[in-house]
């Protein structure tokens, strides 16, 4: 008896999908509904937001930030001013700092609320997205009363913050942390421990820890293999030291170390984690100046410096090169989600396309901060 | 045994966590949906609960405006364009032409950051659609019109010390560097 | 049918000596018009108004509300569009198939109407093999969707259509073996007779004859939501991987076909899971006019049918997909051999209680009221622990 034929098909995931997150393109050689290989197609989203810093001076570049990732454009303010301030030799007042590690959380909160929510809806579940997203307009209502935008938020400033806490800003935000504890251990309860779910994700995109530090994953991706690396810790920066909080590392507990299920189950608890920081700077913020002394127009002097920040994806590293000039003569970012980019093609051996797609989902990878 | 025992488990495991679901669904039938139904079902306008931080589309107060430029070169997108000239007699500045480009604007808040009396402000107007490029070109200046010159004590003008005041309003909210944080009853509707 | 067709020729409507059999053939086709475009197509566009707005309601937020009162002409808007939308076929598409494809899934939608059970005496056809016949009718759609997924001449059209065949074919066996209980009890495959041999109360009802057959009702209500592709088990039109499956390449009215016989079939498999295992129309008997008795039956039929899609709405918005290998290992490893086990099982309580066992119904109806009450209570649980606004609405 002779041997069925049989071909590869090659399938294009194009870049209108409803599931990539952002505009990626992969295609994807398939024997059927197991993949041979995907190989991601990266640059759709390619705005040269690095150059164009080399245009609009140091003060210019920060609504610019926003833009590299817009979904915690808190992370990527804080980075740019970090970098200026070093390469200035700024210092920020304390308030400041405060305000900035405030904010932020809040972003971190958001933005973990919504790589969770999309996860549920790329699995199949509709109704933990809307609830996710329902919970971060909340978060967006309370930063509009901060600094007057929703998701592009040109916040900090290089030397400190833009805008103080408005006053009844302290006790609202209490309230809503309040309120969002109770709705987490709901989230999970309708979705994180459902057994489809798990089934869904258990022993999909297994990254060993010595893979997850050859491929140069960081944030949770890295922190789910089992790596205990955060850079509020290990590389402080700004007021965290003086903060008391955990870094979730997966388990495996629910399938093996490392797969997407624990990528997901550190998002929750960084969560966690993120309310119960916020609760302790809402309460330790001191009294004092945002904002420190910068000139209009700022010389640094010449030299380079690098910053990393531990944004919600992970060490964002902000590499700049001062010429003396009020322009600076190289911006460069380095971001999570390219990183992540580049094990797709070593993992999507051997799984199914809805695999893929929950692994794309599990990586919390966001198109803008691949290309810039 | 050991597999029996898993098959069971796998059946009551998903049985239970099935269970809990349903329950959370079913605690939302009852529960207020969180739409907010604009623009035809609100009591009041939207642009009327904004706050008052909210950087909506740009306006600028001609009256207090003092042609010193700030806000141009504070652009990063260069989306004002001013001009500006000294009057050979008076002596004073006289802005011939203030336009802002809404449709390059994006919003950020750096020119009403050092403008030095208030006058250029972001309102909380968000609704800016409109059918041609051109009118998306807010033309502030109708006719040349001397800059403001800002007085040593109070402004003394009735006309423009309320336009003032509010300007000034605007700058208290932004951070003031090396200051203190502002006072707490300064807070404007 | 028969008699009504005899009770009319005798009263003369048809004259004289009208030829019998063209007559019958008429009343067929009057009958099966108005329970086809009366009930069957409106069912179909209303439920998506119903299940937009459950949907929208556990989902936080307000379904269509624009479009008439509450949103409820969503449905007439919704068509007029799609009815008004270009006809494309893709270039290499074979172009019969791709058109012949919504027709086949259409009929499949269609044809098990004949045996809906809508009172003792409204049903369109009784026949003796009622139950057997929509087995095997729904099973129809398998040849559309395969159609549809190939003709479309786009690879992930294949890939649901291959994934949407393997489901449906593999869950028919479930969904007959779940059957078979039922009919080893009543003896007869008629609907009717399955109904008849049911009472109105709940512990007389088949679900809680005996702990066999409320599996097996679990059982046929899983796999039925498995062939009539509703998530858990939507994977071949999984929106987030497939963009919309075996229908990627339909639009306007031939869409139309295909999404109408999908909401459609949820009271299809209302309609089976009620006859079978709820009671079906069964009503205490409070009259003895026959047309109120069919009245209040219809009714009861309607509210049990009803409750059934909205529990299969329910499920779609709060569960996940399972993906296509689980899809297979959950068919084959735990609901045939579970089937097999029920089967076997309601043979010996019929060889031992051969005229049933009523104390066995009343242990599993209380049981039953218990785990309602559990879970009301967590719902009440959940609703404080969250501390949200009550917001109770008469209109969903």
């Amino acid at each position: 008896m002779s041997t069925l034929k049989t071909e590869e098909m090659t399938l294009n995931m194009g870049p209108q999908h409803p599931s990539t997150h952002g505009v990626l393109r992969f295609v994807i050689k398939a024997d059927g509904e197991v993949m041979r290989e995907a190989i991601p197609d990266v640059g759709y989203l390619h705005r040269s937001i690095e150059k164009i810093a080399e245009k609009v001076g140091y003060h210019g570049f920060m609504p610019y930030t926003d833009r590299v990732d817009y979904v915690c454009a808190m992370f990527t303010n804080q980075g740019w001013g970090m970098a200026s301030e070093k390469l200035g030799g700024i210092e920020v007042p304390r308030r400041g700092e405060y305000c900035r590690v405030i904010a932020a959380e809040f972003n971190r909160i958001a933005s973990h609320l919504l790589s969770v929510g999309t996860m549920a809806m790329d699995i199949g579940a509709n109704t933990p997205f809307t609830h996710a997203i329902r919970e971060r307009e909340m978060i967006n209502d309370l930063i509009e009363e901060l600094c007057g935008a929703r998701l592009t938020f040109n916040y900090m400033r290089i030397g400190g913050v833009g805008w103080d806490l408005p006053p009844g800003w302290r006790e609202k935000a209490l309230a809503y942390l309040d309120h969002l504890d109770p709705i987490l251990d709901e989230y999970n309860s309708l979705i994180s421990f459902n057994k489809i779910y798990i089934e869904r994700l258990i022993h999909v995109g297994v990254i060993s820890a010595e893979d997850a530090i050859n491929y140069n994953l960081v944030g949770p991706n890295l922190r789910a293999s089992g790596v205990k690396w955060d850079i509020r810790r290990d590389i402080p920066y700004s007021v965290y030291p003086e903060l008391d909080f955990e870094v979730p590392v997966g388990s495996g507990e629910f399938g093996t170390l490392g797969d997407s299920m624990d990528r997901y189950m550190v998002r929750i608890r960084e969560m966690k984690e993120s309310v119960k920081i916020l609760c302790q700077a809402l309460k330790q913020i001191p009294d004092g100046a945002v904002l420190a002394k910068v000139p209009r127009n700022f010389r640094p002097p010449a030299g380079e410096c690098q910053v990393r920040v531990e944004s919600a994806r992970g060490d964002m590293g902000w590499y700049a090169v001062s010429d003396g000039t009020g322009y600076p003569w190289r911006v460069h970012v380095r971001t999570g989600s390219f990183a992540a980019m580049g094990i797709v093609q070593k993992l999507s051996r051997g799984l199914m396309i809805a695999d893929l797609v929950a692994l794309i989902a599990s990586l919390d990878v966001i198109a803008p901060e691949i290309d810039r | 045994m050991g597999a029996v025992a898993t098959y069971l488990g796998n059946i009551r495991q998903t049985v239970s966590s099935i269970f809990e679901g349903m329950a959370v669904t079913a605690s939302h039938f009852v529960r207020k949906p969180y739409t907010v139904q604009y623009p035809d079902r609100m009591p009041i306008r939207v642009q009327d609960t904004l706050p008052f931080r909210y950087r909506g589309i740009l306006e600028v107060d001609l009256e207090i405006c003092t042609g010193c430029l700030a806000c141009e070169r504070a652009c990063p997108i260069d989306c004002i364009v001013i001009v500006a000239e000294k009057h050979p007699q008076t002596k004073s500045m006289v802005l011939s032409q203030f336009d802002i480009d809404i449709a390059k604007c994006m919003f950020c808040g750096l020119c009403s950051e050092p403008c030095p009396t208030g006058s250029i402000h972001h309102t909380t107007e968000f609704e800016g659609a409109d059918f041609s490029l051109e009118s998306l070109i807010r033309r502030f200046v109708k006719e040349p019109v001397a800059a403001y010159r800002p007085k040593k004590g109070p402004e003394t003008d009735p006309r423009i010390a309320p336009i003032l005041s509010r300007g000034m309003n605007f700058l208290t909210q932004w951070a003031q560097p090396g200051g203190e944080k502002p006072p707490a009853d300064e807070e404007a509707a | 049918m028969q008699q009504l067709a005899d009770h009319l020729i005798a009263s003369g409507l048809f004259g004289a000596h009208p030829p019998r059999d063209l007559i019958y053939a008429l009343i067929i086709f009057v009958l099966c018009l108005v329970v086809f475009m009366g009930i069957a197509f409106p069912f179909a566009a209303i439920v998506t108004w119903v299940e937009r707005r459950v949907w929208a309601r556990i989902q936080s937020r307000v379904g269509p509300n624009r479009v008439g009162p509450n949103g409820f002409l969503q449905w007439l808007a919704d068509g007029v569009k799609l009815a008004c939308k270009e006809d494309i076929i893709p270039n290499q598409a074979d172009p019969r198939l791709f058109k012949a494809a919504p027709y086949l899934v259409m009929i499949a939608y269609v044809l098990p109407w004949a045996v809906v059970p809508f009172s003792s005496d409204l049903i369109l056809a009784d026949l003796n093999v009622g139950i057997l016949y929509m087995t095997a009718v729904t099973a129809l759609t398998v040849v559309g969707v395969l159609m549809a997924g190939w003709a479309s001449n786009d690879k992930w059209s294949l890939i649901g259509g291959i994934r949407s065949a393997a489901q449906i074919v593999s869950y028919e066996i479930p969904a007959g073996l779940s059957i078979f209980p039922v009919v080893l009890i009543t003896g007869t495959l008629s609907m009717q007779g399955i109904i008849r041999a049911q009472g109105w109360a709940p512990n007389n009802w088949f679900l809680f004859n005996n702990p066999f057959t409320f599996a097996a009702a679990s059982i046929l209500f899983i796999s039925a939501l498995a062939e009539g592709n509703r998530t858990p088990f939507d994977l071949p039109e999984a929106e987030s991987e497939l963009v919309a499956g075996y229908v990627t390449e339909y639009s306007g009215l031939r869409y139309l076909f295909f999404f109408m016989a999908e909401w459609g079939a949820l009271f299809i498999i209302g309609a089976i899971v009620t006859a079978l295992f709820l009671g079906g129309w069964q009503f205490p008997h409070l009259s003895h006019s026959r047309v109120v008795m069919n009245v209040l039956q219809l009714i009861t039929f309607n509210v049990k049918v009803l409750s059934v899609v909205f529990l299969s709405m329910w499920i779609r918005a709060t569960l996940p997909r399972v993906r296509i290998d689980q899809l297979m290992s959950l068919c084959w490893k735990y609901f045939v051999p579970m089937s097999f086990i029920n089967l076997i099982g309601t043979a010996l309580w019929v060889a031992i209680w051969p005229d049933g066992n009523p104390v066995a119904g009343y242990i599993m109806a209380v049981l039953a009221f218990v785990v309602l009450v559990i879970f009301l209570r967590r719902v009440i649980y959940y609703l404080r622990k969250s501390r949200m606004e009550i917001y109770v609405s008469p209109v969903i």
